[in-house]
């Protein structure tokens, strides 16, 4: 019955991998999603009118949150990569892609630009342009779904959200008042937070606008978050670090938007001893918008191409490739 | 043991079920098209946000030509066990890919066959380069088809 059982799960997952992987989008937005029961959005406990005054009621009904010290704060150590999520069932039908773009959840405008990127999706199973193609930052929301791997460091005064793509970060500032003293807005905004036991209490403001993923909507620079970060444990070992989140954005949405996301220990990274690295999208990004406006490379010996592993601005000098160990070039037959 | 197999294909599934991941949009390659080439390494750029193999591969009057194939990045592939030094410069590879629309010589990597027979797919959205893939691919193989194209024009 014992060796039944085992057959049965290595079957179980044997299907699942033909399963995903014949289909790449089989679920939609999911990033990784399957790992463990599914994913539940806990809403609000009720409607209200700004982030900020969600934050304030979540702060009052936590007593002005847990001090936790540097021995009791929750630790969510390692590496972690993303576990799911439920972004696409807020404005997709069917919540995969299959289907139609949900009317009334975005306001007209919004849902009009929505609308032309899900045709492109569907039609041509491309959307023609992705933000990140000219390098700009994941930004938020999509810090909370972008694959890569991440890593969350929790002091008793901050906490740090990090993520290879970018490389980005968010540091979460606990117990203090949002600040700005920029003038503008940025792709990470401000995040203060407080602790109730183990969940972290966030909130983010002065955001750029910027998108779901290049497949779901878009968002203004009016975009807020309220998110509540918790490490779950379920039966068979199974953790999860959830993220219930409540978007605001007067702008894009026509009532505030919930959705759950997930990650999990990256145990395959860390098996392989992977850590997470710097990189510059500037100098390894090869993508433009060509005049039809699609995606596009620059490929080696044309204007425009960046070598990644290729020299500083001082190649004459001895060691000075960004290919150290191999120390290849791109001309066409050299190997 | 009956808790780690099944903590095993959670980690499976969850795994493989990243969608086609890329800070860009896959709509400059021609998906439906899939080339065989036999290939030399002229470099392994195991990058973020995209890794990138660049070969050479042998045009009939015996110019050589670069071809250059992009893949998905490091975090997705070392969990198919594919690193930094799978490919060496100098490698002969067998290839599969997806080109450019626009008829340059680049391309989606599907698959690569190593020397010693191994397939490994270092695939992102570009192409499909799945166990499904491979399979379908053996059989072509054997048959002589060097393109997807060739393959179902004569039913196969």
């Amino acid at each position: 019955m014992h060796r039944f059982t085992q057959a049965c799960w290595l079957g179980l997952s044997l299907l699942l991998l033909t399963a995903v992987s014949s289909s790449a989008f089989a679920q939609g937005g999911g990033f990784g999603g399957g790992y463990g029961p599914p994913l539940q959005v806990v809403p609000p406990p009720k409607q209200f009118a700004s982030s900020d005054e969600h934050y304030a009621y979540l702060l009052e009904q936590a007593n002005g949150g847990t001090k936790h010290t540097l021995a009791s704060v929750p630790r969510w150590d390692g590496l972690w990569v993303t576990a799911g999520n439920n972004h696409m069932e807020a404005f997709i039908d069917t919540g995969n892609f299959g289907g139609k773009v949900r009317e009334g959840v975005l306001t007209p405008a919004y849902e009009k630009a929505y609308k032309e990127r899900w045709r492109q999706q569907m039609e041509q199973r491309q959307v023609d342009y992705d933000r990140l193609g000219e390098c700009q930052p994941p930004g938020m929301p999509r810090f909370l779904l972008e694959p890569y791997s991440h890593e969350f460091i929790n002091l008793p005064d901050q906490s740090y959200l990090i993520n290879d793509f970018g490389p980005s970060i968010r540091r979460v500032l606990i117990g203090r008042e949002h600040s700005n003293l920029y003038g503008t807005h940025s792709w990470y905004g401000d995040t203060i937070g407080f602790w109730e036991g183990d969940k972290l209490v966030m909130s983010t403001k002065y955001l750029y606008p910027a998108d779901f993923t290049r497949w779901s909507p878009m968002t203004s620079n009016q975009f807020e978050s309220i998110e509540i970060w918790q490490l779950k444990k379920y039966d068979d070992g199974i953790e999860r670090l959830e993220v219930q989140a409540t978007f605001y954005d007067r702008f894009a949405f026509v009532k505030p938007v919930n959705v759950v996301y997930a990650f999990r220990h990256a145990t395959e990274l860390q098996a392989a001893d992977y850590r997470v690295n710097q990189w510059e999208c500037d100098q390894t990004n090869n993508t433009f918008l060509d005049d039809e406006g699609i995606s596009n490379f620059h490929l080696p010996g044309e204007e425009g191409f960046n070598d990644a592993r290729g020299y500083t601005h001082f190649p004459e000098l001895p060691g000075q490739s960004f290919d150290p160990i191999y120390n290849t070039t791109l001309e066409p037959g050299a190997n | 043991m009956k808790t780690s197999i099944k903590r095993l294909s959670w980690v499976l599934a969850a795994t493989l079920s990243i969608p086609a991941l890329a800070h860009h949009s896959f709509a400059m390659f021609d998906r439906d098209t899939e080339i065989v080439k036999t290939a030399t390494v002229q470099r392994w750029a195991f990058n973020n946000p995209h890794s990138w193999l660049y070969v050479n591969i042998t045009n009939e009057d015996g110019s050589k030509t670069l071809l250059s194939l992009e893949g998905a990045s490091p975090t997705q592939l070392i969990p198919r066990g594919i690193t930094g030094s799978t490919f060496e410069p100098g490698d002969t590879l067998l290839v599969m890919y997806c080109p450019l629309r626009d008829g340059r010589p680049g391309g989606g990597i599907g698959w690569a066959k190593l020397a010693d027979g191994r397939f490994v797919s270092p695939a992102d959205g570009g192409c499909n380069g799945n166990d499904a893939s491979i399979s379908r691919w053996q059989e072509w193989l054997k048959q002589g088809y060097t393109t997807s194209k060739e393959a179902t024009a004569a039913g196969k």
